[in-house]
């Protein structure tokens, strides 16, 4: 459903992303790794729209997006989270999950007066749910900049899920985590998987890799160097030699 | 005798045509030298916008008191004209540094508007300071060389706006030289390229930018007392236009960019008085603000774009 | 009694004057326009009544219109320069507005007498309240219909979906188009309803004052129109008012008596508030203990 073609990202004279092809199925969780600096980061911004591609296109659903701005691809079902939290700091969590879910627009039936005040029943049960799925009920009517990081981290998941996306990209979501919360993201992320959601993890923390894709694909130097399923990509002597500077046979 | 009407009547055209070309060349020429103080203004205003991303209000202000105590000084003291320069360039020195720390260096790095709003109430502050004292009226200004006057042909030289812009040609390029061949100077535009690593690498923003507003506010204290020299008044009512004439020079050449504002500044000073001499001073200013216009719609990072570097 | 009618008016539109800045002050836009759009409502609604000879409210509505329109166009390309940048571009085009009208020549005959804008000397003659009978108080409650309108619709939005997007958009604005939140429709919106809240105060304004002159719309103005919801806290409406009441009421009314030191004094209170409370008076936080100083 999404198919990066031969994406060149380049930026005055340095190569961030190097003729990339990448191909991602309907319902995958689909991990990229890689060392810092080999173009994991800007993959995600021209997917989203924030970079243009300078060579190549993005194409998802069979439609080239790689035009189109940012708030344009979100409509189109693309949704994401940022490596360092912005939530927006002086709403409520309430708001911030509002604000999201308002960006869709598939609801027509129940009257606009409704929708605006944020009375919209079906707007106000998703919410509700959403805080159910991220257990941030009882937070709900603080200030987004006031949560603990763990819980700006549920949110900032819970906020990008609430515009009902079909391709979901998580930047590094387990940074800073401990292994319980990385357990929780596991699951959290699995259970997305079953809603229907593609996703596209992009993530330095190898045992969430490892355990939650289906398939990964390395990146080095704007490159990539090895795609396949986890256990294959853990054998994989240019993977080593890319992230250790030596294979296991050296 | 038909003959004779029909030479002089076309000869009569073309002597205005070659007056008005004459006139219009001299009115631009005038305006550039005058275009050198709206230039350091510029300067004044891409220094500290290069160096803290913020726009002080109060600049324009700083510089016009300057001039002021400059003139109070030179009354009090029976001092040569070169001295009442000096002065008004120390004054709006030091006011430089005061604006620094009362408007910018409390307000945190993110929040422009509160450091924009109070930099503006620094502006109220000196602007109604300066009429107080004045009682509102219009003082006079020494200016150098005032009767210095040559002439090229038909075209005459002010000697007092040559004097004008040779001061900031000099005042530019000791500016040069102490941003690009001093330590100081590399501390200032390491500042303004990376805020933090120049913090990691030991250098005190909070000192750095004391002194880029000190900087600033020399530069302006030297485009104030110029421009009361050339104009030979010194008012309150000059404060505002300047400000805005400076901001239109430093968004023209591009906020950041000294060559920017100088460029600007002296093309500004030629376009305005051109305007003056074609459509009279009620219009001037609206066609200095259309300008900026033009410049925002077409090419609204300016002539440069953001760099404190020379290149 | 008529200088405190004249007080209340003032603070009046004034607060419109404030929270027509308010909405996109609120998007993190800084726009010092706000002075062109109300000089353009003042001078269409006055010429409306008094040389086409227009009843007042539709004089008023249409400089509303009018201001609302042109801040539409004036949005569009505003907007495509960032910060301060726009803050340069909006003085400019609230000095061309100034002079432009500094300008405007318009003079008619009526009745023996000559009307309508006279260029430098301004434009006087703006009697509409006085010729049709109109008492003081009947001035002041028109007036404040509209104030009162005008505020609740801006506390509508503040509690509704809009203003959650409008401050999400000046809370951080790649987050916000990363949820879907077009950038250009929301500033532009919001420079537009501050046009049309703008166009309709300075129309009242010219009526109430009863004479134009272009020193009325400088910069000055624009200053005070950013200044009320920046000092008031962008959260709240009451709180542009409260720092409308302060500032007019106090500074500058009630301190007369210091004469010219009422504005060295007013420069000075904005340099201290935004080094004490950079967030403005009535920020999320201050909003928060008066709060629970309530509910104690």
């Amino acid at each position: 459903m999404l198919k990066i073609k031969s994406i060149s990202k380049h930026f005055g004279g340095v190569k961030a992303l190097n003729e990339l092809d990448l191909e991602v199925g309907e319902g995958d969780i689909f991990g990229v790794i890689g060392p810092n600096g080999s173009g994991k980061s800007t993959l995600i911004n021209v997917i989203c729209g924030i970079f243009q591609p300078t060579k190549g296109d993005v194409v998802f659903y069979g439609q080239t997006i790689s035009g189109k701005p940012t708030h344009q691809r979100l409509k189109t079902g693309i949704a994401r989270t940022f490596q360092n939290i912005r939530l927006f700091p002086n709403l409520t969590v309430w708001q911030n999950l509002w604000v999201a879910r308002n960006s869709v627009e598939d609801i027509k039936t129940e009257s606009s007066f409704y929708r605006w005040f944020g009375k919209s029943i079906i707007v106000k049960k998703e919410i509700e749910e959403m805080l159910e799925f991220s257990n941030l009920e009882n937070r709900a009517d603080e200030l987004a900049s006031s949560l603990a990081f763990g819980e700006q981290r549920r949110l900032e998941l819970a906020r990008a899920v609430a515009t009902k996306p079909r391709l979901l990209l998580l930047d590094e979501p387990a940074a800073g985590m401990n292994k319980d919360e990385i357990r929780d993201l596991d699951s959290r992320i699995r259970s997305l998987q079953l809603q229907g959601i593609t996703i596209i993890l992009i993530e330095h923390v190898m045992e969430l890799v490892m355990g939650v894709t289906d398939r990964i694909a390395v990146l080095n130097f704007g490159s990539k160097i090895a795609e396949g399923n986890p256990q294959e990509i853990q054998k994989n002597e240019a993977v080593q030699e890319a992230y250790l500077g030596y294979s296991e046979d050296d | 005798m038909n003959e004779t009407a029909g030479y002089y009547s076309k000869h009569s055209i073309m002597e205005d045509f070659l007056y008005e070309v004459v006139e219009i060349t001299q009115a631009i020429w005038d305006g550039v030298l005058f275009g050198s103080t709206y230039a350091l203004i510029g300067i004044g205003f891409t220094l500290i916008f290069g160096a803290m991303g913020k726009l002080n209000m109060a600049y324009a202000g700083a510089a016009i008191a300057g001039a002021y105590v400059g003139l109070a000084v030179s009354m009090v003291f029976d001092a040569p004209i070169i001295f009442v320069f000096a002065v008004s360039a120390l004054v709006s020195t030091f006011m430089g540094y005061i604006v620094y720390q009362t408007c910018f260096r409390f307000i945190p790095t993110h929040n422009h508007l509160a450091a924009l709003m109070a930099s503006v109430g620094g502006l109220f502050l000196i602007d109604e300071v300066i009429v107080l004292a004045t009682r509102g009226s219009p003082m006079n200004f020494p200016g150098l060389f005032e009767d210095a006057y040559f002439e090229i042909g038909p075209f005459g030289i002010r000697g007092d706006l040559i004097f004008v812009f040779f001061i900031g040609l000099v005042s530019t390029v000791v500016l040069l030289y102490v941003l690009f061949k001093t330590r100081l100077g590399m501390a200032t535009r390491a500042v303004a390229q990376q805020e933090v690593a120049a913090q990691l690498c030991g250098i005190n923003i909070h000192h750095t930018n004391s002194i880029t507003f000190s900087i600033a506010g020399l530069l302006g204290g030297i485009a104030g007392a110029m421009t009361a020299a050339a104009v030979g008044v010194l008012s309150p009512v000059v404060i505002l236009p300047l400000t805005i004439k400076g901001l239109i020079v430093t968004v023209i050449g591009g906020l950041g960019s000294i060559p920017g504002a100088i460029i600007a500044g002296l093309f500004v000073g030629g376009f305005e008085n051109f305007f003056l001499y074609v459509r009279g001073i009620d219009e001037r200013d609206m066609y200095v603000v259309a300008l900026l216009f033009i410049f925002l719609v077409f090419r609204p990072n300016g002539l440069f774009s953001k760099t404190i570097n020379r290149d | 009694m008529d200088f405190y009618l004249n007080l209340i008016n003032t603070i009046g539109i004034h607060t419109m004057l404030g929270l027509s800045a308010y909405l996109l002050l609120q998007t993190g836009q800084l726009s010092l326009a706000q002075a062109g759009f109300f000089a353009v409502g003042s001078y269409t609604a006055a010429i409306l009544t008094v040389i086409f000879q227009w009843n007042i409210l539709p004089a008023v509505l249409a400089a509303m219109l009018l201001s609302g329109c042109l801040a539409f166009l004036v949005g569009f390309p505003a907007l495509r320069v960032k910060g301060l940048m726009l803050v340069v571009a909006t003085i400019a085009f609230s000095e061309f507005v100034r002079m432009f009208f500094y300008n405007l020549k318009w003079r008619v005959s009526r009745e023996g007498e000559e009307i309508g804008p006279d260029g430098t000397m301004g434009f006087a003659e703006i009697r509409y309240f006085s010729d049709n009978g109109w008492s003081n108080l009947e001035v002041t409650l028109f007036l404040w219909t509209f104030v009162i309108i005008v505020m609740g619709i801006v506390w509508w939005s503040d509690n509704s979906r809009s203003g959650a997007v409008l401050r999400a958009v000046g809370q951080d604005e790649l987050a916000a188009s990363s949820v879907g939140i077009n950038l250009t429709v929301i500033k532009v919106s919001a420079m537009t309803a501050g046009g049309f809240i703008a166009g309709l105060s300075g129309g009242l304004y010219a009526h109430q004052v009863t004479s134009l002159d272009h020193h009325s719309f400088t910069v000055l103005l624009g200053t005070f129109a950013i200044a009320y919801p920046i000092l008031g806290g962008l959260s709240n409406v009451f709180g542009t008012l409260v720092a409308v009441i302060f500032i007019q009421g106090l500074l500058v009314e009630g301190l007369r008596f210091l004469g010219d030191w009422r504005m060295i004094l007013f420069g000075l209170l904005i340099v201290l508030a935004m080094n004490f409370k950079p967030r403005g008076l009535f920020d999320q936080q201050t909003i928060g203990i008066i709060k629970r100083l309530i509910k104690v």
